[in-house]
């Protein structure tokens, strides 16, 4: 057996890893490997009331850190029967929007575009002699998303300002008016580097068909639209499934090669994320968005993951558009709503959102106002089957056209960071074994 | 490169916040990567040395598998100076909030089943120094950029890392917000570690004793007050476990006897 031993898999929030076992023209495994420590937040979780939940799981992970308070904070609401101010509701969207913004511009420009730009960049930083300007640019659209987190959540990573019931702090008129300047000028950057990431040839080797599943995002009124948060669920196979049924619809199983859950629907794997709220609800994009949706999704980014990329492109620009809209809502609501307080102490709630890398689930049910069962899925654990299955049509192709076993080692990390996996508490390695 | 530190930052059982909070230094990073050799940053680049020797090991996360353990110790052998990157490595923050009651059996089993793991063999998750010799100690859930500049610059020029010797409740002082222990909220910043500027006490949110706990404060005092205040002493300790690892629980289960 050829053995090609790739030891770590690089530009990922947290650890991961891939085996890959070819045998003649057999295709003979295909892991995706999660060491991930056990950290067994779940069960910790029990015992915590509201308000500690939305401190502490948010610490699984710290680039989606807004993510998981805001799904802690709908778990909790709705289980034990918060009321939620319009105020409340569209400030928890703005703070979205920052992590966004943040995780995204961190994905697409400094640990994708490495990938592909003049056939591979080790870093960010290594592309700044020849792309300057973009790598400036897109520190900067970091550093807003950033800066929107400090000021909505109290810090950039791990903030306590918001919590279920509200907001310790609204931000000021003077900090909302500053996001919505800023936001309008990143948009002509954004619209550009999109244009440049579109224009790289991407490979086809990984396409196969499968389905995508991303929250039914519904404004406070109750009207669709796009955005990150939602009490139904939908496919691209046109299923829609109340959130708190998720567990009848998209199994969970435990492999012993993964200390991360796996999903299935239909007792097949799918995808979540930024290519799947495009698949579902991205026709209800508005402005310069729809325009680069319309622009640029085609039929065959539904059979290729690599198009998650672009999909985060078009969403930052979605977020630079909504911040400001955002921004004239909430400044037209002066007054700071008191912070609310649970009406029962007992009850199930799920609180289902869109992290950055996909649909985020908070599912806990309390007894005597303490949570007395947690269950808590994750992106990267919806995403690692279909990942493997990208990854096993890739292996296939690849090796029936013969390709050398380094090549296919890079496409295969490209695949697994095109999810923008986020294995936080785990070993990366990258092993491919060639008979 | 030759006279440039070597550095390098490794992650375990954590959210990655504190290799994120590098990243985060987004006016610096060049500047960082140009100051410094950095020979190991797997959530930042696909350039890495894994078995170089480095001047400084920036660790983060607390340990909890076997392999994990190994790499530790090679690590360990590696590095001139390990440095405690964050809380988890620190105290063991969340996933340490239980450590040593007992029931981590049942929580594993309650997650994962009886399913047997092939990767690695998993156990209660720990801080660094219950296992090797660590150095220094960058404080922090996670640690924030003013912090971590000068952390990283002190390491640049040979020193260890300082942290801030005064709580919280200091920070909070100094800018002039109301106190919310005053107000009858469950409020750790007069036992927590400083350093985070008061960022929760400053939006009217309490302190939830990310950063640990500092060694020279009046904890009675405070323990006095949140017993007067109604808390019960099952919700002052819960409140604790979240963050302020175990030994420290101990501490204040004594302290609430006396008190």
């Amino acid at each position: 057996m050829k053995e090609i031993n790739v030891k770590h898999l690089a530009r990922v929030e947290g650890d991961g890893g891939i085996t890959v076992e070819i045998d003649g023209d057999q295709v003979k495994k295909v892991n995706v490997d999660i060491f991930e420590g056990p950290r067994l937040i779940e069960a910790l979780a029990e015992g915590k009331n509201p308000m500690e939940a939305a401190s502490f799981t948010p610490r699984i992970c710290a680039i989606c850190t807004v993510s998981h308070k805001n799904a802690s904070i709908r778990a909790s609401e709705r289980a034990v029967k918060f009321e939620e101010p319009k105020k409340t509701y569209y400030t928890r969207e703005l703070m979205h929007m920052g992590e966004m913004v943040e995780s995204h511009s961190l994905h697409v420009f400094a640990l994708a575009l490495p990938d592909f730009l003049d056939g591979g960049y080790p870093n960010v930083i290594a592309m700044v002699p020849k792309y300057g300007d973009i790598v400036k640019q897109a520190l900067a659209l970091k550093k807003f998303g950033n800066r929107m987190m400090q000021v909505l959540n109290g810090k950039f990573i791990h903030g306590e300002n918001a919590t279920p019931g509200g907001f310790g702090r609204f931000p000021s008129k003077e900090e909302l008016i500053e996001f919505k300047n800023t936001a309008l000028n990143f948009i002509e950057f954004m619209c550009t580097a999109t244009d440049i990431f579109a224009g790289i040839p991407m490979p086809a080797h990984l396409e196969r068909d499968t389905e995508y599943w991303a929250c039914n995002m519904k404004d406070y009124d109750g009207k669709e639209r796009f955005g990150f948060w939602g009490d139904e669920l939908i496919c691209t196979d046109g299923t829609i499934i109340p959130s708190e049924d998720y567990n009848k619809h998209l199994i969970e199983r435990v492999v012993p090669h993964s200390m991360a859950k796996r999903s299935l629907y239909k007792e097949r794997p799918f995808s979540v994320g930024a290519l799947a709220r495009l698949l579902t609800i991205g026709e209800r994009l508005t402005g310069k968005a729809l325009e680069y949706y319309k622009k640029y999704v085609k039929p065959e980014w539904k059979k290729n993951i690599i198009f998650n990329n672009h999909a985060q492109a078009v969403e930052i620009i979605f977020c630079l558009e909504r911040i400001p809209e955002l921004v004239d809502i909430l400044l037209a609501m002066p007054e700071d709503p008191a912070m609310t307080k649970p009406t029962r102490t007992e009850g199930r709630g799920v609180g289902a959102v869109e992290a950055p890398r996909g649909l985020l689930i908070h599912d806990y049910t309390y007894a005597n106002g303490l949570i007395a069962k947690a269950n808590i899925i994750t992106p990267t654990a919806f995403n690692l089957d279909d990942c493997e299955a990208f990854i096993r049509k890739s292996a296939e192709t690849l090796n029936k056209e013969g390709k050398e076993v380094d090549f296919m080692r890079f496409e295969f990390e490209k695949i697994a960071r095109a999810y923008d996996p986020c294995i936080s508490c785990a070993t990366h390695l990258v092993k491919v074994f060639k008979k | 490169m030759g006279d440039k530190p070597r550095i390098g930052v490794y992650g375990f059982t954590g959210c990655a916040g504190c290799q994120l909070a590098i990243i985060d230094c987004e006016d610096q990073l060049a500047d960082i990567f140009a100051a410094a050799d950095i020979k190991v940053f797997y959530e930042a680049s696909s350039s890495n040395d894994y078995d170089a020797e480095v001047d400084v090991a920036l660790v983060e996360g607390s340990i909890n598998t076997d392999k994990q353990l190994e790499e530790l110790n090679y690590i360990r052998r590696k590095a001139k100076i390990l440095i405690a990157f964050g809380s988890c490595a620190h105290h063991g923050c969340v996933q340490g909030m239980a450590l040593g009651d007992g029931n981590w059996e049942e929580r594993w089993r309650k997650v994962y089943g009886d399913i047997k793991m092939e990767v690695a063999q998993p156990m209660e998750a720990q801080p660094l120094h219950k296992f090797v010799k660590v150095d220094g100690w960058i404080p922090g859930c996670a640690p924030n950029t003013t912090q971590m500049l000068r952390a990283i610059t002190s390491l640049l020029n040979g020193h260890l890392p300082t942290y801030t010797n005064s709580p919280v409740c200091l920070e909070c002082k100094f800018k002039e917000n109301d106190c919310l222990l005053t107000k009858g909220q469950l409020c750790l910043g007069p036992l927590t570690m400083g350093g985070c500027g008061a960022a929760c006490p400053s939006h009217n949110t309490p302190c939830i004793g990310c950063w640990g706990v500092i060694e020279e404060a009046n904890h009675q005092a405070e323990l006095k007050k949140l017993i007067k205040e109604g808390f019960t002493e099952e919700e002052i300790i819960r409140r604790f476990r979240l963050f302020a690892g175990s030994d420290y629980v101990d501490k204040v289960k004594k302290l609430l006897e006396e008190v």
